[in-house]
């Protein structure tokens, strides 16, 4: 029997801050306009029961780790109370996907230690993300720039985020074992083409090819997240120095040859540089961001205080603007440190586990929400070019949101195994 | 078939391939592997985990790395960034606060009304109920073309942003009720104001008119003006900033000109000083200095006279030969102390007055002595000079605000009165207030005389740039105060290039502002 007291304190200052920032939303309405301000208490009792209920099951069945799910629930409190103040209907709606997220948590957990078969099935993860690759463009619908997400009925789903799954099961297998990648390869044998380089090659083609695909989706943010993950990979688990360097190379002339033939690279790289020379147009967006991040102060201007609605985008990628603004540089540098042990305890748990599969994919998870974190965080703070993405559990988006709970369930489900 | 690769991968391929072996078979053949090659295979595992162990560790720093940098560059930002860019105009929360606090008013120092806002529309509209009057005092404050003078320098007041009452304020915030900013009472009399505008008619020029004792402006005019209400400076805009007689120009603050004989009392006042006060000069209409000619005005002569009567008929040669006399020392001496070159302090921008000499021929110092050469004042500038004479030497400080109200009444700063220059003792101060009142009763400054009040006065017909070139172009100046043993109020009066003496038509606007104000 566990001692349940050990772990109150934690989850008790979640629900505190779920309180104090519905009660402050539900105060901050006006007085006079229609909103059924009930709904506000129910959307943050929702909230609480959410989270309650499943950290009660976490214990209760003793699922590993009980820390990853309070960081996130914490995280996912301050992403939606934020959301609430931006746009209540949108809030009301990433309420259901945590819903429809925390169920997925459990059964990828129960999925992932019950079934055994995840390694085994190394060439699946290329193969069927491609084809969602091939679906999202052939099907797929844009907004600015990108072209990353399709209609089901009436729900836009974003593949790219189940992909994200499928390529850290990609990568765990091979370098689990990279001899299962010799079967995809016998049919390049078959058209008599030298085996000899074939499986390390192979290996980084197929790499290439997903982020080639992203690149062809413009989701700039994404892939260079893959590729992040895939270099992070290539440090810790390839023992040739000279690979890394090589592909680092690649990335290189990729990146300077995209500047010069790819509008949009350049775009991304000149605000950068100097969002204030196009300030109405394409600096628009960064110093919008800037404006919200730099009125806030260290304090925040408070919750409703402030007006991070001017910033667009500001419910998906420009998040954290919103947060600094209303919540403070402090409240932004809260989120980081959250973000920061997240990825510390994925760390650990990835040391602790003995199954190499367990143990890439334990890293192969950790290493892409830290990654993510701090393309998009730095991005929006004009720390590096912006390339948007989400904020982990944080921004808007079912899509984002249902992969970041599938990607914890397992990160859970290793945790126990630890 | 993996010997490409390096060994450090063989073996951990071998070692996984065995692990999953056993993951696999585990449950069927229980143990059922070599014991030596159960220990071979965990050496080399343990030598492959501390490899790929530290490698994670190297991996967890640099993800450290990555997130520290972020924080630091958060702080960088908030500390040392910020300030320099979120008062860019794309950043709409200034433009938002501003339209959501209502504008505080602009008052005169009785409380009439001379600039408020009002909503309508769910927009802001500013309005100033007399128009042109206070174009040169209060500015204008539009969507459009920004802010100007009082408009400009208390915006934050009249937004209440400086007061730290946003915690105080929660409450209305929450509610989304507009704020009230503060109001600003002049020190603007509007009665003398509206005298004063309606005196100048269509000429152009500036008066100034002030109490000499607090340093209190009571009534400033510039003409030409213009009408700051929102929709007109719309409609002229482009007319007013084309046209050359410079509509924007506030002239009473701004505009520098030759002062003439109005600056012979600093020239008299250095001459007492130096013990000159009881020369007699042999005034013969003209006199050569250095070869260059200077006459008096028509070129009269006044004989035997003395500095008093010198004074009160403004004789060039006397004060040029005085300016010879005094010395290019003295005479800059006199100019720092009455505040030339000095820039002054006030509630909206004033120019620098300038005395703008390196060095000093013959007949730069007999120019200087008759106000004329290389001095430009600012009319402001002269009426503080006629207010220091009035209040025993001493210059106050200018003023145009009283004092700032929130909007339920409560006071949030008032005018105190400042010493700003002592420009000469007291003795010096009542000699030349003495001789500017035999100016005003026998001499050039009839016109500013009242029954029944003791006027002190100084005109000036000031030769300038277009004068010249061209007769009947000088500026015609005067300045004074009364009642003359106990001073309320100091003036200053110029009319550019209007080619009458100060005599004939300055001094007879001063002398109505003067009798209206002390009549009441």
């Amino acid at each position: 029997m566990k001692n349940y007291t050990r772990f109150v304190k934690p989850v008790y200052m979640v629900v505190l801050i779920n309180l104090i920032g519905f009660l402050l939303l539900y105060m901050y309405s006006k007085p006079n306009n229609n909103i059924n301000n009930n709904i506000t208490i129910f959307a943050g009792f929702s909230v609480i029961a959410l989270i309650c209920l499943t950290y009660a099951l976490i214990l209760k069945l003793e699922m590993g780790d009980e820390y990853l799910f309070l960081i996130v629930s914490m995280l996912m409190s301050i992403g939606i109370i934020m959301l609430y103040r931006l746009d209540r209907n949108l809030a009301q709606k990433q309420i259901i996907w945590l819903a429809v997220g925390i169920i997925m948590f459990f059964a990828c957990y129960f999925a992932y230690l019950k079934l055994n078969i995840w390694y085994k099935v190394a060439y699946l993860y290329p193969i069927v993300s491609y084809i969602l690759f091939i679906i999202t463009i052939v099907f797929g619908g844009g907004k600015r720039g990108a072209n990353n997400w399709i209609a089901i009925g009436h729900i836009n789903v974003q593949l790219s985020e189940i992909i994200k799954v499928l390529y850290i099961f990609f990568l765990a297998s091979y370098y689990t074992d990279p001899d299962k990648f010799r079967d995809c390869t016998i049919a390049v044998k078959r058209l008599k083409i030298k085996i000899n380089i074939s499986k390390q090659w192979i290996f980084i083609a197929l790499n290439y090819i997903f982020i080639g695909f992203l690149f062809l989706q413009r989701e700039l943010g994404t892939a260079f997240l893959f590729f992040g993950v895939f270099i992070f990979f290539l440090f810790i688990f390839g023992s040739k120095i000279s690979t890394l360097v090589f592909n680092a190379i690649i990335a290189c002339i990729g990146l300077v040859f995209s500047y010069f033939y790819f509008y949009h690279i350049r775009v991304r790289f000149d605000t950068w540089i100097n969002p204030w020379s196009d300030i109405s147009n394409k600096g628009y967006q960064i110093t919008q961001s800037l404006f919200a991040i730099g009125s806030g102060g260290f304090f925040g201007t408070g919750l409703g205080l402030g007006r991070p609605d001017f910033v667009p985008e500001v419910h998906t990628d420009f998040i954290f603007s919103a947060i600094c603004e209303e919540m403070g540089i402090f409240g932004g540098i809260a989120v980081i440190f959250l973000f920061f042990i997240f990825a510390y305890r994925g760390f650990k748990i990835s040391l602790m586990v003995k199954e190499t599969f367990d143990r890439i994919v334990a890293l192969g998870i950790t290493l892409m929400f830290a990654l993510q974190t701090f393309i998009i965080l730095g991005g929006v703070i004009k720390l590096i070019p912006l390339t948007g993405i989400t904020l982990p559990f944080i921004s808007y988006g079912g899509s984002s949101l249902v992969s970041g709970f599938i990607s914890l369930g397992i990160l859970q489900a290793i945790s126990k195994k630890a | 078939m993996i010997n490409d690769m390096d060994g450090y991968k063989n073996i951990d391929n071998a070692i996984n391939r065995d692990t999953d072996r056993g993951r696999d078979a585990g449950k069927v053949t229980n143990n059922s592997e070599d014991t030596n090659n159960e220990v071979k295979d965990k050496q080399e595992k343990e030598a492959m985990s501390n490899r790929t162990v530290n490698r994670m560790i190297y991996a967890l720093v640099a993800v450290c790395i990555l997130f520290f940098s972020l924080v630091a560059y958060l702080t960088y930002f908030e500390l040392f960034k910020k300030n320099k860019i979120i008062n860019n105009s794309y950043n709409r929360r200034q433009f938002e606060m501003e339209e959501k606090t209502l504008r505080g008013s602009i008052l005169d120092r009785n409380g009439t009304v001379l600039a408020e806002s009002e909503f309508s529309d769910e927009k802001q509209v500013r309005k100033y109920p007399y128009g042109a009057v206070y174009s040169h005092v209060i500015g204008y404050s539009s969507r459009k073309y920004g802010r100007s003078l009082i408009e400009s320098r208390y915006n934050d007041y009249l937004l209440g942003i400086n007061e730290s009452s946003a915690v105080f304020n929660l409450r209305d915030r929450l509610a989304g009720e507009a704020k009230e900013g503060n109001n600003i009472y002049l020190s603007i009399d509007h009665k003398l104001q509206a005298l004063a505008h309606e005196l100048m008619k269509n000429m152009q020029g500036a008066i100034v008119a002030l109490n000499p004792k607090t340093g209190e402006v009571l009534a400033m005019v510039s003409k030409p003006d213009f009408d700051p209400n929102e929709q007109k400076l719309e409609e002229n805009w482009k007319s007013m900033v084309e046209s050359e007689t410079a509509p924007f120009l506030s002239r009473a603050t701004q505009g520098l000109y030759t002062p003439g004989s109005t600056f012979k009392v600093l020239t008299l006042t250095s001459a007492l000083e130096n013990g000159m006060e009881n020369n007699i000069y042999n005034d013969s209409g003209s006199i050569v200095i250095d070869g260059k000619e200077i006459s008096n005005y028509g070129g009269k002569a006044y004989g035997e006279i003395d500095l008093k009567t010198a004074l009160a008929v403004s004789s060039n040669t006397v004060f040029a030969s005085i300016g010879v006399e005094l010395g290019e020392e003295n005479l800059r001496n006199i100019s720092e102390r009455a505040g030339i070159g000095e820039k002054i302090p006030f509630d909206i921008p004033v120019g620098k007055s300038v005395f703008q000499y390196n060095e000093m021929s013959k007949t730069d110092l007999a120019a200087a002595g008759m106000g004329q050469g290389k001095i430009l004042m600012t009319p402001l500038h002269m009426a503080l000079i006629s207010s220091a004479i009035a209040n025993d030497g001493i210059m106050m400080k200018p003023s145009l605000v009283s004092r700032i109200e929130t909007h339920n009444g409560k006071v949030l700063k008032k005018h105190k009165p400042e010493e700003l220059y002592r420009v000469m003792d007291h003795d010096t101060a009542a000699k030349i207030n003495e001789m500017m009142q035999e100016v005003v009763n026998n001499g050039t400054g009839k016109n500013a005389s009242i029954k029944g009040i003791k006027v002190a006065g100084k005109t000036g017909t000031a030769e300038n740039e277009l004068s010249s070139r061209q007769k009947g172009k000088e500026h015609a100046w005067f300045i004074g105060f009364a009642p003359a043993d106990d001073p309320e109020i100091a003036v200053a009066v110029i009319l550019e290039y209007s080619g009458s003496t100060g005599g004939s038509a300055a001094a007879p606007i001063a002398r109505e502002l003067i009798s209206a104000w002390l009549k009441g």
